[in-house]
């Protein structure tokens, strides 16, 4: 970790830039406290400085008070609905849906149910603001109604109820669309650059100028990225054509991701030509027309890309000695100060001025989510908001100095009275003009504060102001409100006049130094989200100092000098066998993986007798040695990670984020288990029975367990069935798909190593006929667990029936015919992202995939095409590759029966679409993801487990009928719905008939213990794994 | 091959989904009102099942996860199940058996099917406390074509081991769901029945993801942010 102060040294910038560069991934997730203590050092005001920038705040806040009528529209909309106020969240639901949703039928039923648990009635009358009370006369539909109901029984709250169960639908409607209207206007400067010049003139004759920004959602296809250049090159050509003399030219703000429809690391390449070419020609019409450029900050996955990809454009000769290609920097990323340093550098080295937009940064939340989701090593944003205010305050130290000022024209964008004051307090001390440095701020946000900064000051001030149509932002920027929600907080405080002023003027060092702990205690990191296990890990792959490591580490086993060979293991031995199969990748059949040495009846025999003579040990082994076998288990899986996503891609094709999940989903399975049976298996149960008398009873083992895994989940789905067996106290005997017994017999050595003894736990390779036929036969297995297919499962419970000894638990996972409902109240660019990786991921070889998409009729001529767009975009090729989206199927015979559904389905269906394959796709068992249109989910007779997407239309007022049938077919596995109406999604949630439901998000990735997976009627008898009533399955229930 | 759906099996998914709206507290209180009509163990047994279903399944479980989505894991009913005993099991404890059994398969969700007539009686006891279809009665002569049926869910039995395995072959040689068996073979201490997992036979779970965060702005996290130690 480099020296904070080090920054300020003039020579800094004399550096090597590959030295700077170096310096900034590592920090992607550093230790917070540590680094956070080298930022302190940097932002520290001596005791002038302190006195100057509260000075300076106090003075900003008081006059901004005296002026009663500064308050901006947007700012007068957050003080009235408040987003930590159930209406102003409910208000900005409505806001960020409604105007999309193209029928009527959904659209009083989304009003009706988000008008129906708001009181908002106790809002009108309460703002001064015009567009605020217009919002809410737009909510109450008339005055008139308020003041009658008011009248007759005083209760607001119960008043939107009645008038949405009393006056007619179509009316409610209008006024609600009208409310949304007022709300866009107010959001969005201009539906075009020339309105928006137009609309903004008043602000630039106060002396504000503009930077303009077509926002919306980013490209799905490449059509739509085509539409959003199209729309910047007019944008730059309307700035270009404006004649507005005074003050500063305003500028563009682009966003990469909408000019770009895979905006990745993982489409690196990609991203720096084609998107390379697409921004180039922006700079090169900007340039001619003198119209400034800023990019966008988008995901910290992004940073670093979005540099290479700045540093390419900014040494182009399109861009060199221009001076106005800059970019835009979040104070809330670890890694800002090191990006600010290199840029500069980059600058100094280029021999050009970048113009800086300093921003503390957005979409923090789901930032933080995200790391939690994916178990990453820690945060890349800081986890107080004063720690955010201390590295922007750092940061601008920094831009600030005058060997920076030389090559970076900072751009602060703050809506904070204190950030300003203390910004421009930095500037007086350091020397710089108010020539050598601007403000930003948003468009309808902190128009007083920046009033009284332009009066008392000189100097530039920009609003950043959303350009384009009201339907198409006013989501967009909902959401961003929403996501900065805690930005509110300040406007409250700043005009509530008996909030004192002290308290807005704390220096964010002072406060960040009076908390106990740097970090925020209140946020744990990834690893310890869960109270009672540690969550499993996964490395970061879109970042530089994570991803090389790793790669690294996975590419020691990827070289055809690697090979593996799998034996049956009997009592803690290997056995050879004569039975010798090939391995070979499914990618390339010509590349060998290893060998498996096949087991015979003789061995499950024999593996069976000793695990049944061992049971009694094992199952009197305590509970929490048991445990603690799993936690080394998975202690052993983490540190033999990159073996083990190696074998992922070379034997079962696996891509590289779905060998890590895999990795992390068979290490979450020994945690989860090893807590819930220190939780439940280590002491009796103590209870009174039904007469009365208390009574014990003492969960254990049932015998020899049966396990039979699938090849799609090779090693998450194998461990997680054999610990749990084990974990309840039974011996087990294994065998896994016959496709993947590598990685199987690699994860029993662990067990081994672990601590579970050779005699309780046999690995059993082979096929169904050689080892499943004889394990089942046997009439000592006193329990199975398996997963599969459905016909299958009902075989091996024809088999097990018909031993001749007692019944047995049979715990079986099976198909799905997995459908997703979206309705029109739904966002298409969430539905089709969400649909794709549903359908897609994983080739579609996982048992909760999407099947078959029901898209109500309204929008499926919007939504079916950007389906088609999206597919076009996917990369099927080599797992191993950061660039693959989707890998090869499992095998020739799953090739086949895939392509055989496509060729009938060509013929009884409509082609939407089907992704490319790759020219050398004949060397594996690749299919490429393919979508039909069809009628009804009754064309399909059974599950086709791979890469193809039905869609089915359906009319709003059919929803029930369309639940109904998908419950008649019998599988009840997932199902995903997409809607923003909650009494839809709950309606839909109580009457599907299926074991895992995702309501607005994708429906693969089931996480243990957060997401317990199974499904009911012919996809599965239950329990869910990973779930709290998993593990009693296994075990019986025993009268102590 | 002909499907043999009984009128019965039909009645009973008829039933289902609004048996199963009602949740565990709701079915508890509608069959309390039926615990009433039973006498001494078996009363003891009927309230048993009940309060046992609270403790272990009464409410949804809200699981631990990043902030921003919501994981609540339910239990609901399988589909129809078949009650019934072995005709040798007819003493006072298979009375008070199969009281437990018909409790527990109906507070965890399940439309039941009762035979012969001691599931007459269950079966007039509680059915004037819950809607139709939710508790049937079929004659003895009726119960193979129950136990045939494709959509049966499961099957609570009480009887000895040998005709466990026998219904358990039958079982598993039809098509379809794999339909359960939830026996009881020791009638004197009915340690099955009378165990707290019992319940869980009974039940399918769902699990419901639902990102909160879907529209923008995660509150909990926001709250997290700024709270003050």
């Amino acid at each position: 970790m480099f020296n904070a102060l080090e920054v300020l040294e003039p020579t800094i910038l004399e550096r090597p830039l590959n030295e700077l560069w170096q310096r900034i991934s590592p920090l992607y997730s550093v230790n917070e406290e540590q680094w956070l203590s080298e930022l302190l050092k940097l932002a520290e005001p001596t005791d002038a400085q302190l006195k100057a920038s509260t000075d300076a705040a106090t003075t900003l806040i008081q006059e901004v008070r005296k002026d009663d009528t500064s308050m901006s529209m947007i700012d007068s909309l957050l003080l009235e609905y408040s987003l930590d106020t159930k209406e102003g969240i409910l208000l900005m639901c409505l806001a960020e849906a409604l105007m999309r949703v193209p029928d009527k039928e959904t659209a009083d039923a989304f009003i009706k149910d988000r008008l129906s648990v708001a009181d908002w009635a106790s809002h009108a009358k309460n703002s001064d603001s015009f567009f605020v009370n217009a919002s809410t006369w737009g909510l109450l539909l008339t005055g008139k109604i308020v003041t009658m109901d008011e009248t007759k029984d005083g209760k607001p709250a119960n008043l939107v109820n009645r008038m949405v169960n009393r006056v007619s639908e179509p009316v409610i409607r209008k006024a609600m669309n009208q409310a949304m209207k007022i709300m866009g206007h107010q959001f969005v400067l201009g539906r075009s650059i020339s309105e928006a010049l137009s609309r903004g003139k008043s602000y630039r004759d106060k002396g504000y100028t503009y930077s303009f920004d077509m926002l919306g959602e980013a490209a799905l296809t490449a059509s739509d990225a085509d539409k959003y250049l199209k729309s910047y090159e007019q944008a730059i050509e309307s700035v270009g054509k404006d004649t507005y003399s005074k003050g500063h030219r305003p500028t563009i703000s682009i966003k990469l991701s909408a000019l770009h429809p895979r905006y990745e690391v993982g489409c690196e390449e990609r991203v720096m030509t084609e998107l390379f070419e697409s921004v180039k020609g922006l700079i090169a019409k900007a340039r001619e027309l003198n119209v400034g450029i800023t990019i966008d900050a988008e995901e910290a996955d992004r940073l670093e890309l979005s540099l290479h990809l700045f540093e390419k454009l900014f040494r182009d000769d399109v861009t060199k000695g221009w001076g106005l290609f800059g970019l835009v920097v979040q104070a809330y990323s670890k890694r800002c100060l090191p990006v600010l340093n290199w840029l500069a550098a980059l600058a100094k080295d280029v021999g050009d001025r970048i113009p800086l937009r300093l921003v503390k940064g957005a979409y923090w939340d789901s930032e933080i989510k995200l790391c939690q989701q994916r178990g990453l090593s820690g945060y890349p944003v800081y986890t107080r908001k004063e720690a955010t205010d201390v590295s922007y305050l750092a940061c601008a130290q920094f831009l600030l100095s005058s060997h920076t000022r030389e090559w970076i024209f900072p751009q602060f964008a703050s809506h904070n009275a204190h950030t300003i004051a203390t910004i421009a307090t930095i500037a007086e001390n350091l020397g710089a003009t108010t020539n050598e440095y601007e403000f930003q701020r948003l468009h309808g946000m902190g128009d007083a504060l920046y009033n009284r900064l332009i009066k008392d000051k000189d100097v530039c001030v920009r609003i950043y102001a959303p350009v384009g149509s009201h339907k198409d932002l006013l989501p967009y920027l909902v959401r961003r409100l929403l996501e900065n929600g805690a930005n509110s907080s300040f406007v409250h405080r700043l005009v509530d006049a008996s909030h004192p002023v002290e308290e807005l003027t704390h220096h964010p060092v002072t406060t960040l130094k009076s908390r106990k702990t740097l970090g925020n205690p209140f946020i744990n990191l990834p690893k310890d989200m869960f109270a009672d296990r540690k969550n499993s890990y996964g490395p970061n792959i879109e970042i530089e100092s994570e991803w090389k490591p790793f790669k690294a580490s996975v590419d020691a086993f990827m070289g055809q000098d690697t090979q593996w060979t799998a034996y049956p293991i009997v009592g803690g031995k290997n056995l050879e066998t004569d039975s010798i199969r090939d391995v070979n990748s499914p990618y390339d059949h010509s590349l060998a993986v290893g060998k498996v040495h096949w087991g015979t009846k003789d061995i499950v025999d024999q593996a069976i007798e000793i695990a049944d003579a061992a049971y009694p040990t094992w199952s009197n082994t305590p509970a929490t040695e048991r445990a603690a076998c799993l936690e080394r288990m998975a202690e052993l899986m983490e540190e033999n990670y990159a073996e083990l996503v190696a074998i992922c891609h070379r034997e079962a094709g696996k891509t590289i984020q779905d060998s890590i999940d895999e990795v992390r989903e068979a290490v979450d399975f020994c945690n989860y288990y090893a807590q819930q049976v220190r939780q439940n298996f280590a002491a009796p149960i103590t209870y009174k029975n039904y007469l009365g008398k208390e009574q014990s009873v003492q969960l254990t083992g049932r015998g020899v367990f049966a396990c039979i895994s699938p090849w799609n989940f090779p090693l998450a789905i194998f461990t997680g069935q054999v610990v749990a067996a084990l974990a309840a106290g039974n011996t087990v005997v294994c065998k896994a798909a016959e496709q993947t017994s590598l990685i199987a017999y690699r994860a029993v050595q662990m067990l081994h190593q672990a601590g579970v003894p050779g005699e309780a736990l046999h690995f059993l390779p082979g096929n169904g006929s050689t080892i499943g036929a004889p394990m089942t036969q046997n009439k000592r297995i006193a329990g199975l667990a398996f997963t599969g297919s459905t016909g299958t499962a009902q075989l091996i419970n024809r088999t097990l029936a018909s031993r001749g000894v007692a019944p047995v638990p049979v715990i079986a996972e099976t198909g799905g015919q997995n459908a997703m409902l979206i309705d029109s109240t739904s966002l298409p660019e969430q539905v089709v992202r969400d649909a794709v990786r549903s359908a897609f991921a994983s080739a579609g070889q996982r048992c909760s995939a999407l099947r078959v998409l029901f898209v109500q009729a309204d929008i499926a001529d919007r939504v079916i095409p950007m389906i088609a767009g999206a597919m076009k975009e996917q990369t099927v090729g080599l797992p191993y590759l950061h660039s693959t989206d989707v890998g090869p199927v499992i095998d020739e015979k799953a090739q086949t029966m895939l392509l055989e559904h496509i060729e009938v389905m060509k013929k009884e269906g409509k082609l939407i679409a089907q992704s490319a394959l790759p020219e050398w796709a004949d060397k594996g068992t690749f299919v490429a993801p393919t979508a039909f249109e069809i009628s009804s989910i009754d064309q399909l007779k059974d599950e086709k487990f791979g890469p193809i997407m039905h869609v089915v239309r359906y009319k709003a007022k059919d929803l029930d009928k369309v639940i109904d049938t998908i419950n008649n077919s019998g599988f009840g596995l997932t199902m995903g719905v997409h809607s923003r109406n909650e009494t839809t999604c709950a309606r839909i949630a109580q009457r599907a008939r299926v074991g895992n439901l995702y309501i607005n998000r994708d429906q693969v990735g089931a996480v243990v213990g957060v997401q317990p997976f199974g499904g009911q009627g012919l996809s599965g008898t239950g329990p869910k794994a990973g779930g709290p009533h998993y593990l009693p399955r296994f075990a019986k229930e025993q009268l102590v | 091959m002909t499907i043999v759906k009984p009128i019965q099996i039909q009645a009973a998914n008829n039933a289902l989904e609004a048996w199963n709206s009602l949740g565990v507290q709701g079915r508890a209180e509608l069959l309390e009102n039926a615990v009433s009509k039973f006498s001494g163990a078996q009363a003891s047994m009927a309230q048993w099942q009940l309060d046992n279903a609270r403790h272990e399944i009464g409410e949804a479980v809200v699981l631990p996860g990043p902030t921003g989505e919501s994981n609540v894991l339910s239990t609901h009913g399988r589909g129809a199940f078949l009650i019934t005993a072995q005709d040798s099991f007819t003493s006072d404890s298979a009375l008070v058996a199969l009281v437990g059994q018909t409790f527990a398969a109906l507070v965890a969700g399940n439309p039941v099917i009762t035979v012969g007539q001691e599931g007459q009686t269950i079966m007039d006891k509680i059915a004037p406390f819950v809607a139709e279809g939710v508790i049937q009665n079929v004659a003895t002569s009726a119960e193979e074509s129950i136990v045939a049926a494709e959509d049966l869910a499961g099957i609570a039995t009480l009887c000895d081991a040998d005709h466990a395995q026998a219904l358990y072959l039958k079982l598993a040689n039809k098509s379809g769901l794999l339909c359960q068996l939830v026996e009881e073979n020791d009638v004197d201490a009915l340690p099955v029945i009378g165990a707290p997992h019992y319940i869980l036979r009974f039940v399918t779970e769902q699990t419901v993801s639902n990102n909160t965060t879907a529209i923008g702005g995660n509150a909990t996290l926001l709250e997290l942010g700024s709270k003050e130690e």
